[in-house]
């Protein structure tokens, strides 16, 4: 008996190894990384269906929350019938990702999608995550928040690892065609920073808790819904259901 | 003597456990989202998290899994197997160090439970590798 006890111990513990992984992959829904899904699907996707991979439950409970910025930085007529907000940080690398995919979702479903984008610098895990969130907010100030969001995502490998972020975000602002001066002046200002605190108090208290987190017309779409094509089916049940 | 290999036996659990974790965080993309306190979305995200397609936390646990089972076999009497456990210690200890290295230097992010499988790794070689040596050179003085 002696000289089998240790085989025994081993598989023991190997049974128990084995099993909780396979349970606990079975419990948690597979999240595929946002970015590998094809983003040049057309919008002519079957809907979903029961068995297909969307998440059972598309979107979570309704909550409402503080108020965030005012006003708040919005794509889309204010009437649409589906209302997307982000909670983003644009040093955050499945942020990059989801962004073409929210830009798609903007051009496919054209005036029935009003995209919200709330800041949501995760300080202190990523270093430049503030200064990119003030940089977007100081643009906005003069009217070219989306142009400065955009660049900024598309950039985010140029900038997230360099030590110094202000030059290149400077060189950003020229291209965009805004007094840099002044935006240099509304980087370090009350109002940028103001703005920043108020989205972020909103994230709090709907609970959010990581980027990119959505809200779908007050509902949270879960991680795992992002990807494009799944994200497309979503709102296309949404507008189903209006 | 036996109480080394309990005691590694131990922590190859705790870290088959914390790899285990990790290796379900990698396939589920939990981790993939950035939270306010974990690097560890950057860390599994990143190309070094997974060697020839197996995430790198699989092989984690598969190799506290060995030396778990290499210290249960020599307190059983099976005395070849704690050579090769130690062997398989440094080994992970140097592919620790590296991955240290890269966490710190290359992907400029720490996923704490990566943190703790390097801590875990450097506890298995002290106990198993260094203290016994220190043990013997002192009886020899």
């Amino acid at each position: 008996m002696k000289r089998i006890l240790p085989f025994i111990i081993i598989l023991v513990v190997l049974a128990v190894a084995l099993g909780s992984a396979w349970y606990l992959t079975r419990t948690i829904p597979a999240t595929p990384i946002l970015g590998s899904q094809s983003p040049s699907s057309s919008s002519s996707q079957p809907p979903a269906t029961p068995g297909s991979s969307i998440a059972q439950q598309q979107t979570t409970a309704p909550v409402q929350g503080v108020p965030g910025a005012d006003p708040p930085h919005v794509l889309g007529p204010a009437d649409a019938p589906i209302k997307l907000e982000e909670f983003g940080d644009f040093e955050c690398p499945p942020c990059g990702m989801f962004h073409p995919i929210l830009q798609q979702m903007h051009t496919e479903f054209g005036d029935k999608l009003q995209i919200t984008f709330r800041e949501f610098p995760l300080v202190p895990t990523h270093q430049h995550a503030l200064a990119a969130a003030s940089a977007a907010e100081a643009a906005g100030l003069q009217g070219k928040f989306w142009e400065m969001h955009d660049l900024l995502y598309e950039h985010q490998n140029d900038w997230k690892k360099e030590f110094d972020v202000r030059p290149i975000f400077e060189g950003y602002a020229k291209q965009i065609g805004i007094d840099v001066e002044r935006y240099k002046r509304d980087m370090n200002g009350d109002l940028v920073a103001q703005r920043i605190f108020a989205d972020g108090k909103r994230g709090h208290s709907l609970g959010v808790k990581g980027t990119p987190t959505v809200f779908m017309n007050g509902r949270e779409v879960p991680f795992e819904n992002l990807p494009a094509d799944k994200l497309r089916v979503v709102i296309q049940n949404e507008m189903r259901g209006k | 003597m036996k109480k080394i290999y309990v005691v590694a036996a131990l922590l190859a659990l705790v870290g088959l456990a914390d790899a285990l974790y990790l290796t379900i965080e990698h396939l589920t993309g939990q981790s993939v989202r950035c939270t306010i306190i974990s690097g560890c979305s950057a860390v599994l995200s990143s190309p070094y998290a997974v060697v020839a397609g197996v995430p790198l936390a699989a092989i984690g646990a598969a190799a506290y899994f060995t030396v778990f089972s290499l210290a249960i076999l020599t307190l059983f009497g099976y005395h070849w197997a704690g050579r090769i456990m130690r062997a398989m210690v440094i080994t992970m200890f140097a592919i620790s160090v590296w991955l240290m290295y890269l966490q710190a230097f290359v992907i400029r992010e720490f996923c704490q439970y990566c943190l703790l499988s390097a801590l875990i790794t450097t506890t298995l070689l002290v106990v198993t590798v260094v203290a016994p040596r220190l043990v013997r050179g002192g009886a020899a003085v």
